[in-house]
């Protein structure tokens, strides 16, 4: 089995503010965070809707800097200092730098702007000479699974030895170029709501989130007197084999990755799971697939497994969203509470789970499964348990 | 310790066939080329092969071509929506091959070579893996890619410095079968440089273009 991967610190930043309570106030409350966006001009696309801070949750409107201090809050949550720990970043690099630089003409011998921020690597890069951290460090780049996929690996090196601590991060700033893609590909909830399972759902909208996790041996944790805040039980990764952007429709490969998580947690019939942190990206497509995968891997317990969204108050974070979906799954379970799916409206048929909606619900949960799902049918799943 | 079973080189050239649904970008293209392959000259079971793409920049003439359409207002294709990221890719590849294992995309600024085989090795210790399929793809790009690559050189942005060609290679491993995959020795080279990868392609098994 290895050794036993815990969670020691985090730190999280959305559209909501900065840290645990903004989350327990937004994504916990219900409270979409979607408004018009005056990051850019929002006049070509079909709708203005997103959920971003007017300069980014900390006011930077930068993605390195907003990296670099999640790192530094989850580090000191964990009490760790700079030392040998792994650095895995979820991101597709900062946007926002080719458009500056297309725009700047031939400007370019004079601009200041650091270009190399749209290297995904150099974000992994900056945080690990940011925070003193002597590991590996690289980029995960695959898209909405691109934060777990970080966390996935991270656990199998500590699981196998290979290394102690990893802090694991992911990224994204709401910035044109990518709202500009996702409005071609009317991806864009046109109407401003995210409804992740309601018969009447029309789509994403896209979030700020960045987030980091401190993930670490129990051994080495429990040798430097480090409270866990959550182990991660299992984990697993598959793909769908259908097509370039959309999901198996009886969601085979989330499912397999599910199964396979659940197996390395020691419960492959996922009896001892309390809640879904869902992909939930409120599209046709993956709520339908995502429910068929469920109902795969749970069975006849399917409906009765508490499943919600949180995209639908954060928006669709991209690369960011395993790592903040991780987060507040471990919420979550330490908290005792499960966070809602907002703008829930009325059922669809296939869709029926329990979808918590509206309101958070107290639960006494122990474990809990976080799923993700991205482009070309990558699929991950974590098992999160309480300690 | 680690086989290689497979390697293959694609570059740029007339026969070089497009793919259903990838456009104006070579990325793509070379990618599932030199997949192919592999893939074709030794057999994998799907549902036990990973896959593994590096590359430094990703997509750049994708990424360029779309800033440069919103820089000019105009409206995106959404077939650059559908190949903006390299998942995209992996997904076609991997419904054309079966491949049901898990897909990763990295960037990193050291050798690719030896990331890419140290995460080979850990994904092949997993029980459900037998097989890694590891693809490293860079494209030249143009006057942003230059602009960047003057940036990590160390200089300030700039129009002007060497330019590296398309190039995709991929490489097939396991544990067992095929000849063993030497250590990679630490080599100095443009951040992400293929070298490495394209030495081992070429030099253990022939790499065929």
């Amino acid at each position: 089995m290895g050794a036993d991967v815990v969670v020691t610190g985090f730190g999280v930043r959305t559209a909501f503010g900065a840290g645990a309570p903004a989350l327990r106030h937004g994504v916990f409350g219900g409270r979409p965070a979607f408004a018009p966006t005056s990051r850019f001009d929002t006049g070509p696309y079909r709708t203005p809707m997103a959920a971003a801070a007017p300069d980014g949750p900390s006011g930077t409107g930068s993605l390195r800097p907003e990296l670099v201090a999640c790192g530094a809050e989850a580090l000191d949550m964990a009490g760790l200092p700079a030392g040998e720990a792994a650095v895995l970043v979820g991101a597709a690099g900062d946007y926002t730098t080719i458009t500056h630089f297309w725009r700047s003409g031939d400007d370019v011998e004079g601009a200041t702007a650091p270009y190399a921020d749209a290297v995904p690597a150099v974000l992994a890069e900056a945080v690990a000479d940011g925070l003193g951290l002597r590991g590996p460090r690289f980029a995960f780049t695959n898209a909405c699974v691109a934060s777990s996929a970080a966390i996935i690996h991270a656990c199998r090196l500590i699981a196998s030895g290979r290394i102690e601590v990893a802090l694991c991060a992911g990224g994204y700033l709401v910035e044109e170029e990518v709202f500009a893609k996702f409005d071609s590909g009317r991806a864009l909830a046109r109407d401003g709501a995210v409804r992740p399972f309601s018969a009447d759902r029309s789509g994403l909208l896209l979030g700020d989130g960045v987030a980091a996790v401190v993930l670490e041996s129990a051994g080495h944790a429990r040798s430097r007197g480090a409270r866990p805040l959550s182990t991660v039980a299992g984990w697993g990764a598959a793909s769908d084999a259908y097509h370039i952007a959309r999901p198996h429709p009886d969601g085979a490969g989330l499912a397999a990755a599910a199964r396979q998580a659940l197996r390395r947690a020691g419960d492959p019939a996922g009896a001892t799971i309390d809640y879904v942190n869902a992909h939930g990206t409120g599209t046709r497509h993956n709520d339908v697939a995502e429910t068929r995968g469920l109902r795969s891997v749970f069975g006849a317990r399917a409906g009765s497994v508490p499943v919600s969204s949180t995209k639908s108050t954060t928006g669709h974070l991209l690369e960011a969203a395993g790592v903040v979906e991780f987060v507040i799954t471990m919420l979550a379970l330490t908290d005792g509470v499960l966070p809602p799916t907002a703008g829930y409206t009325r059922p669809d048929p296939e869709c029926d789970l329990d979808c918590v909606p509206h309101v958070a619900r107290p639960a006494d949960a122990r474990r809990a499964l976080t799923l993700n799902a991205a482009f070309g049918g990558a699929n991950t799943a974590l098992v999160l348990e309480r300690p | 310790m680690m086989r290689l079973l497979a390697a293959a080189v694609a570059e740029p050239s007339a026969r070089l066939a497009p793919l259903p649904g990838f456009v104006e970008s070579p990325f793509s293209p070379l990618v599932f080329e030199a997949c192919r392959r592999c893939l074709d000259a030794q057999l994998v079971d799907g549902a036990r092969t990973a896959v593994v793409l590096c590359s430094l920049m990703g997509d750049t003439a994708t990424a360029d071509l779309a800033s440069r359409r919103l820089v000019g207002g105009r409206v995106h294709n959404p077939l650059l929506f559908m190949q903006a990221t390299a998942n995209s890719v992996l997904g076609y590849l991997s419904r054309e091959f079966g491949i049901t294992g898990q897909q990763l995309s990295l960037s990193t600024l050291d050798d690719p070579l030896a990331e890419t085989l140290a995460m080979a090795d850990v994904l092949l210790d997993e029980p459900d893996l037998d097989r890694v399929l590891v693809v490293g793809v860079e494209l030249a790009g143009g006057a942003r890619v230059e602009a960047v690559r003057g940036e990590l050189a160390g200089g300030a942005p700039s129009r002007s410095g060497a330019v590296q060609g398309d190039l995709a290679v991929a490489v097939l491993l396991g544990r067992d079968g095929g000849p063993a995959v030497p250590v990679p020795q630490a080599r100095p080279g443009p951040p992400g440089s293929l070298r490495g990868l394209l030495d081992l392609a070429r030099t253990t098994v022939g790499g065929t273009r």
